[in-house]
């Protein structure tokens, strides 16, 4: 190990030496035909870099946008290879907001305060650092509720209807449970420290990770569990042991419910076309909320979701600028917007033609709740954008396998975790 | 008409200095050119790294921009740093395990199979095949065999009359213990081979004297095998603690370090610092520390040898 980030940290300080004046040399013209490069990852089954550049190129015929694939798992630490070596994409993806602020503090990200968002785009402010928006958001998943219809049928409880909460959510887990006797669970929660961290973020008042407090993580934990230990759903060593995945234990009819972000809607419609998933009616609704001040349709439910955007790399040539603040201000718009979501793709902008669009793919479910939570949340951003966001994020994950695997005491595990935060963190 | 070289003229001597330094030239370019593609891969891919990573301790690099220097503030951090004595802690706690129970385990089974028995190449290959298995279905298969409820090793526990059995990777105080299970019967093959070719070079005489004399099985392993053994066993001593030290991709695909942090290890803070919080600076601090570990074990590990031969 230690040779290997030797490795790293060498070739990367090497090549950046060497490239750094190899780059910059060459700078085209800003009439003339322009090639941006756009980094993205596992492009044959993530179709939206390739919708997002056609409708661009089609816009404007005179830009080219090459994509520059990098592996999935590893796309942050090959992309910040590639910058610090001074090859990266002229527009550079950001997977994930975490890392948004290593790449604002390097001085990596261009000033993009001047492209124009639409209104009510979503999760402009994830990428918003001292009042300068270093990228525009594309995409935005937002965490909901899937329900399985037929085994909501088969146990005779009626469906979620937008008020629950979660004493009401673990109610129905535990109804649906004993109505199947054993033929499958009432709910599913993934391993993720998400699954239960994220709606803690978003929902209980006053929840701030960079304050170093956690205690507002105590009673979702203690649900959580109560939900394991009685059965109501497959527990977390068992999970882990079995490597379960959300999209098996769900699309094959394990569990009744399970708390997933919106992604899953296309892959769930995908399945079912294949057969890796099987045959049923399903629909989405509200997640749980922390109490009924914002449940209903009436209301706006509260959620987490992080965004996805482009950011514009700081070391691009000048004749390339004006093209890729373009590409961002496409990428953004209400055209975009519709064209991400006729591939089942949740966009930072949701409007009443985006929904529409979106529940016309063959499969989607069609009931009105469904639409209703597709088009109205308020999504909180998962991680804060702050350069100490990472750390503590590791810290949270280390407190949530200790939790879950019930290694450790709830109230322990948070007094532990609230301890190393304020060792290891630089928190407010 | 004879000719006859003067007596006294010399024998060519000047033309044996030039053509001595134009071969020694000649071996000299030869043996640089034997050694330089190894060496310029190995500079180029470790020395200059390792010297760089040296640099990068005493800076707060974070993989942008310039690497400030903060001299031993790294270093100062460290030894404040909880995760860091976890991760020390637990990486001595993963070695004090695995290198005796690995020693034990591949010398056992080097001894039993270096005897002349039917199928015994079988049983070799056998042993060594989980050394060349990937680490990622090592991974698969024995957390399907910890699951603390369906495993099938708590299933014969609980068949043995072990009520409660252990919770393995899911319980904080057996996870460790759980890789060190699954690391040597990983590693166990790779230590047979290394000691069943030590227990070639023991001279069958020394046995067969032992054996006239009286001596037991038992007592010719002590007094005769283990002896003989004693530049294998130091070798795989030395090999087995940096190894064990350095241990990082079963860990990271086996528990990720945890429940908690109750695995994690030197290395996988390292990648954590790196890697995903990209503290460039302060990792590289940390790897100095599990460097400087390697080292001083491994010197004194060459100490204690050199006394004993003494």
């Amino acid at each position: 190990m230690k040779r290997n980030i030797a490795a790293a940290v060498g070739l990367a300080l090497a090549a950046s030496l060497t490239l750094a004046s190899c780059s910059g040399g060459t700078t085209e013209t800003p009439d003339g035909p322009v090639t941006l490069s756009l980094s993205g990852w596992s492009i044959d089954t993530t179709p939206e870099f390739q919708v997002l550049a056609d409708g661009f190129e089609a816009k404007y015929p005179d830009v080219t946008v090459e994509l520059k694939e990098y592996d999935a798992g590893e796309y942050n630490t090959l992309l910040t290879a590639d910058l610090a070596a001074g090859s990266g994409p002229d527009i550079i993806t950001q997977k994930e907001v975490k890392y948004v602020p290593t790449l604002q503090e390097g001085g990596q990200l261009l000033d993009v305060s001047d492209v124009e968002l639409p209104d009510g785009i979503g999760g402009a402010s994830s990428y918003i650092v001292d009042g300068v928006s270093y990228a525009v958001p594309y995409r935005q998943d937002s965490w909901v509720l899937y329900y399985n219809m037929d085994l909501f049928d088969q146990a005779g409880v009626d469906y979620p209807d937008g008020s629950w909460t979660w004493d009401d959510y673990a109610d129905a887990a535990a109804e649906v449970t004993d109505g199947l006797a054993g033929a499958a669970k009432g709910a599913y929660l993934h391993r993720w420290q998400s699954t239960t961290q994220g709606f803690a973020n978003a929902q209980a008042p006053n929840a701030d990770i960079l304050s170093g407090d956690f205690g507002h993580f105590a009673g979702y934990y203690e649900n959580v569990l109560a939900l394991q230990d009685a059965g109501s759903q497959v527990d977390f060593n068992t999970s882990s042991a079995n490597q379960l995945s959300y999209q098996g234990e769900f699309g094959t009819q394990k569990a009744a419910m399970l708390p997933m972000g919106t992604w899953y809607v296309a892959t769930l419609i995908a399945q079912q076309e294949s057969g890796d998933a099987d045959d049923f009616a399903w629909g989405i609704a509200p997640a749980p909320q922390f109490s009924s001040s914002t449940t209903g349709t009436d209301k706006t439910p509260v959620t987490f979701g992080d965004p996805t955007g482009f950011g514009i790399n700081a070391n691009i040539d000048e004749g390339k600028i004006q093209a890729a603040k373009d590409f961002l201000a496409y990428a953004a718009s209400e055209e975009a917007a519709q064209a991400l979501a006729a591939i089942g793709i949740t966009p930072a902008l949701t409007n009443d033609a985006v929904v529409e669009t979106y529940f016309a793919v063959a499969g989607a479910p069609t009931d009105e709740l469904s639409k209703f939570t597709y088009a109205e949340h308020d999504t909180k951003p998962e991680n804060p954008t702050s350069n100490q966001a990472a750390i503590v994020q590791g810290i949270l994950g280390d407190m949530h396998s200790a939790i879950m695997s019930e290694s450790e005491a709830i109230d322990s595990a948070i007094e532990n975790a609230e301890k190393r935060a304020e060792n290891e963190a630089d928190l407010n | 008409m004879a000719i006859t070289a003067a007596p006294d003229a010399p024998v060519a001597p000047p033309r044996k200095r030039p053509q001595r330094a134009r071969a020694r030239r000649r071996n000299t370019l030869i043996a640089w050119s034997f050694i330089l593609p190894n060496f310029i891969g190995f500079g180029s891919l470790t020395l200059v790294p390792i010297i760089v990573l040296f640099y990068m301790s005493f800076t707060n690099w974070n993989v942008f921009g310039k690497a400030d220097w903060v001299g031993l503030a790294n270093f100062e951090r460290l030894l404040g740093d909880g995760s860091f004595q976890i991760a020390f802690g637990n990486t001595l706690y993963y070695s004090a395990l695995h290198i005796p129970l690995t020693i034990l385990v591949s010398l056992t089974l080097a001894l039993l199979l270096n005897n002349k028995l039917r199928g015994v190449a079988f049983f070799r290959t056998a042993a060594f095949f989980p050394y060349i298995t990937s680490i990622v279905a090592i991974a698969v298969v024995w957390n399907l065999m910890f699951s603390p409820d369906y495993g099938p090793i708590n299933e014969i526990l609980r068949f043995v009359g072990f009520a409660e059995p252990p919770g393995w990777l899911t319980s904080a105080d057996w996870a460790m213990p759980a890789v060190v299970i699954v690391s040597t019967w990983r590693d166990m093959g790779y230590y047979m081979i290394l000691f069943l070719a030590g227990l070639q070079t023991v001279p069958r005489e020394l046995h067969e004297a032992a054996r006239v004399d009286g001596a037991g099985v038992i007592q010719r392993f002590f007094n005769v095998t283990l002896p003989c053994l004693r530049p294998t066993m130091f070798f795989v001593t030395v090999i087995l603690t940096i190894n064990s030290f350095k241990i990082f991709d079963l860990i990271l695909v086996m528990t990720e370090g945890g429940p908690g942090q109750s695995t994690l290890v030197l290395s996988q803070f390292i990648y954590r610092k790196g890697f995903e919080e990209s503290q460039f600076g302060y990792a590289s601090a940390a790897s100095v520390a599990l460097f400087f570990l390697c080292i001083t074990v491994t010197v004194a590990q060459f100490l204690w040898n050199k006394r004993r031969s003494a």
